[in-house]
């Protein structure tokens, strides 16, 4: 491996003092004591294979001293209580949620590391979840002590609530995998037999053989009705009893009603059995419950990110003064708790000190330094810049800000109304009709023949209810999120396709949506006039060359620091040369220090870098590099639009949507960002709650809305929105309240999202209409005794297969877009 | 025709065995992860995999 990076997590190294860590014999280069601790923690155990075997890096590790302070905690028994489940035996399970985990290679190497210990049981690691169910003996092993050895192979152990043990979406993928196999496998066999039977109708089998093979694909369609559809039942159920007509109802019935009536049939040795009509329905209708549910899963937790976003532990003062670490979930109100800087806050509560800045972008989305005086309130979850901090605990737990923002998207998702309700209604009416031709039917062959009116019935129930029906909308459905993932834009639910295509509205949140989250430098004021004069060693007269040579200093010191705003630094200053810094010190919330060739150099805020005070207040938002005698260059950075958006927002507006920019940001940044993309309306400083308000009133003036956003301030009108697109990059919150996660960084992809989800509403309401088409031509033949058996199934099949080859077209138009996007790259793919 | 009597419950009696034994692995977490598992056999024991090298000790390159 290269010496560009880490050996362990791949980051930059320090321009001076890097560290030597021997794995496997070799000493190589690592960035910090904690991922040399790492390296040669994992080589003790005999695992070095991990650095051949991954295909990512590693997470950075944190320092040996906060490991041991933080694992031991857990084994306060106040705290284990609340995470660990006692089985029989002696035997503790708990279920931990781990960061950090990047690849295949990760999972061995957390199931070895844990193996080694004395005592484990079970270890599972599930890499997509992030999470490891892990079951040891208690008498020979503690929690402390697996939190310790993880944390020392380079991941971050969180042991979630023992409530979660019990794991809700386990349980239900378990149980929709069971009900997708028994009604495939009834489907399968029912279809066999049936085609003996239409078999039988041409060769005139005898009566007693049909009448057997009815019984058995009664005996194959039981399960699949009673077991396999009973979700069905159950939904149609839940719908009745509050009085709607929901989208399960018509299922339900028209599942009970062709398997009682076959069932009748069966028994009587009447006319026809639908067994394998029943059976097929039900399994095409489980796949798309099952799709649907997949993609759910793989979105995200929401309690898995609220459990990411506050700190497990506090700082609880005593009366003495003394400190004493507890877990956040044991603070109470009214406690004085110590929060560190660097570390985040794990409860709401007042600040007590004097002053300090925090980074508040959980609830603002700007991730910017504010300060708070004495008096006034810091909530979990925000992080302390510059402290440390004391503070009185107010709220707790469910109470916090935080929580109440998690309320907010829980409550916002399941006001998800508009769209639905037409879905819903649009059922109920399908239902009444189908009922009301039935009756009809019934009413006027009781009129004209008794005898036929049963079985006539029967054939306008089954008829209105075919396989191509059950198929129009999950064929185009399912093509769509096939097309649309191979895109890189992943759908969590279904029916946001229909909603994406119908919108009029689109909202965009700014900073890390339209702009990305990195910043950009924008301009630089080399040499502030006493700076010129002053500096003899500056040979430079041309401006742009004095320019190159304060960003290659402030490059250089940049470049140890791994802070967004060096980060940028160092990206501008790219292949400038590098001078070498000795004696680098960081100074947190402050900015940077090193001598470059016997000068003592500061790169960071105004009030760090000059050490005799500030004057000039046109320095407050800039990087400033200065020497002992003043400022040498200030920097000026600025946010830098994602690529693509303004493809995106072209591409929406022409096709016709109302577009607006809500932000929290400060007005004149919102202002620049709308001007470069040509959006008219925008919303600036506004707090999640002013968010939710901007959409209602949309929603109230009858708009469909696309949200766009990223940030956990977006999670709330994200989970209102009509239709809701986050990035795969944002916050965890963001994603698990999305209907479409971007799994790119470019912004197209939304309006080429857009484009498949119309093609794909006129894909899904042609086979619809041919499905209705195909009923009303055969409802009154089948009505009337005119469709023989053989028919009914070659009409049927041939009814389907056009359904099916219609949604193969959705996507087939695509390169020509994508080519009329781009007309320099040329024609096609 | 007749063997269709015979045949057909043999087939939902296999069908039965194989709902069983997908029940039974579905219970035992066999589908609880469908990636990593793949990968895993591809990772393990390495070591072994090189000739007269039994004792697990890395090889020094």
């Amino acid at each position: 491996m290269s010496a560009a990076g880490c050996w362990h997590c791949g980051e930059t190294l320090p321009a001076v003092g890097a560290v030597l860590a021997r794995s496997a014999g070799i000493e190589h280069a690592v960035c910090c004591q904690g991922c040399r601790a790492a390296v040669e923690w994992i080589d003790q155990l005999g695992l070095a294979d991990y650095y051949r075997l991954r295909s990512e890096p590693a997470t950075r590790v944190a320092s040996g001293v906060d490991i041991d302070r933080d694992s031991t905690l857990w084994s306060r028994p106040e705290l284990a209580r609340h995470v660990v489940r006692e089985l029989e035996g002696g035997q503790r399970e708990t279920l931990l949620l781990i960061d950090g985990v990047r690849c295949a290679a990760c999972v061995w190497l957390i199931e070895r590391s844990l193996g080694s210990l004395a005592g484990m049981t079970s270890v599972q690691v599930n890499a997509s979840a992030r999470r490891a169910r892990i079951v040891w003996d208690d008498s020979r092993c503690t929690l402390a002590r697996i939190i310790e050895t993880l944390a020392r192979t380079g991941y971050q152990a969180l042991p979630l609530d023992a409530a979660t043990l019990d794991d809700l979406r386990r349980r239900e993928s378990r149980a929709a995998l069971k009900r997708l196999l028994v009604a495939g496998f009834g489907a399968m066999q029912a279809m066999m037999i049936a085609s003996g039977l239409y078999l039988g109708a041409f060769d005139g089998t005898d009566t007693s053989m049909r009448d057997l093979l009815r019984w058995f694909s009664l005996l194959v369609a039981t399960p699949v009705v009673l077991y396999a559809a009973r979700p069905f039942f159950a939904g149609a159920w839940r719908s009745v009893r509050a009085g709607a007509l929901g989208m399960d109802v018509p299922v339900a019935l028209a599942v009970a009603l062709i398997y009682l009536s076959s069932l009748i049939e069966t028994v009587q040795g009447g006319r026809e059995v639908y067994f394998d009509s029943v059976s097929m329905f039900v399994f095409i209708l489980l796949i798309g419950r099952y799709l649907e549910m997949r993609a759910r899963h793989r979105s995200g937790d929401l309690s898995d990110a609220l459990a990411r976003l506050s700190p497990p532990f506090a700082d609880r003062m005593g009366d003495d003064g003394s400190l004493q670490r507890v877990g956040a979930i044991e603070l109470q109100v009214g406690d004085r708790i110590h929060v560190a800087e660097g570390s985040g806050v794990p409860a709401d509560g007042t600040l007590l000190s004097a002053r300090c800045r925090v980074d508040e972008s959980l609830l603002s989305g700007e991730s910017r330094a504010l300060t708070r005086q004495c008096g006034e309130t810091l909530i979990a979850g925000s992080l302390l810049l510059e402290g440390p901090a004391e503070l009185r605990v107010e709220r707790v737990g469910g109470d916090t800000v935080l929580a109440g923002i998690g309320r907010l998207v829980t409550r916002a998702a399941t006001q998800r109304p508009r769209l639905a309700l037409a879905g819903e209604r649009a059922a109920a009416h399908f239902v009444a009709r189908v009922l009301s031709l039935a009756a009809l039917t019934a009413l006027g062959w009781t009129l004209f023949e008794p005898s036929r009116a049963f079985a006539a019935t029967l054939a306008v129930l089954v008829v209105s209810c075919p396989c191509a029906f059950a198929l129009a909308v999950p064929a185009a459905l399912t093509r769509a999120l096939a097309v649309l993932a191979r895109r890189g834009v992943l759908v969590a639910r279904a029916d946001a396709i229909e909603q994406l295509a119908m919108a009029s509205h689109a909202v965009f949140d700014k900073t890390g949506t339209l702009t990305e989250p990195h910043l950009a430098l924008e301009s630089q004021d080399p040499g502030f006039g006493t700076c010129d004069s002053r500096d003899a060693r500056s040979r430079h007269t041309v401006a742009a060359a004095v320019a190159n040579d304060a960003l290659a200093l402030a490059g250089s010191l940049a470049r140890g620091s791994r802070h967004p705003l060096a980060l940028a630094i160092t990206t501008a200053a790219g292949n400038l040369a590098t001078h070498a810094v000795e004696a680098m010190r960081a100074e947190t919330g402050g900015g940077l220090e090193g001598i470059i060739d016997g000068r003592k150099l500061r790169l960071g805020h105004a009030g760090f870098a000059l050490t005799a005070g500030v004057a000039d207040t046109s320095l407050d938002d800039a990087v400033v590099l200065a020497d002992d005698s003043g400022v040498i260059a200030a920097f000026h950075l600025t946010e830098r639009l994602r690529p693509g958006a303004k493809a995106a927002v072209d591409a929406l507006v022409a096709d016709g949507l109302s577009i607006e920019i809500c932000s929290g940001d400060a007005p004149t940044k919102v202002a620049a960002a709308a001007a470069q993309l040509g959006i008219k309306h925008w919303h600036a400083r506004l707090r999640p709650a002013d968010k939710l308000a901007r959409l209602s009133a949309l929603h109230a003036d009858g708009a469909r809305v696309i949200v766009v956003g990223d940030g956990i301030n977006d999670a709330p009108i994200l989970a209102a929105a009509d239709v809701a697109v986050s990035f795969a990059s944002g916050a965890d919150l963001a994603q698990a309240s999305s209907d479409i996660v971007l799994a790119g960084d470019r912004l197209d992809a939304l309006g080429c999202a857009r484009r498949i989800a119309r093609e794909t509403l006129r894909v899904l309401r042609q086979n619809q209409r041919w499905a209705l088409a195909y009923n009303l031509l055969a409802v009154p033949f089948a009505a009337l005794g005119f469709v023989p058996p053989w028919l009914a199934a070659i009409g049927m099949s041939a009814s389907s297969l056009v359904v099916v080859l219609n949604a193969l077209r959705i996507g087939r138009e695509q390169p020509r877009y994508t080519a009329a996007l781009r007309p320099a790259v040329g024609v096609g793919r | 025709m007749s063997i269709l009597i015979i045949m057909i419950p043999l087939t939902l009696l296999l069908l039965v065995g194989a709902g069983m034994a997908f029940f039974w692995a579905v219970d035992h977490d066999q589908f609880d992860d469908l990636q990593t598992p793949a990968l895993l056999p591809l990772l393990d024991d390495t070591r072994t995999m090189t000739p007269g090298d039994e004792s697990g000790e890395e090889p020094k390159p």
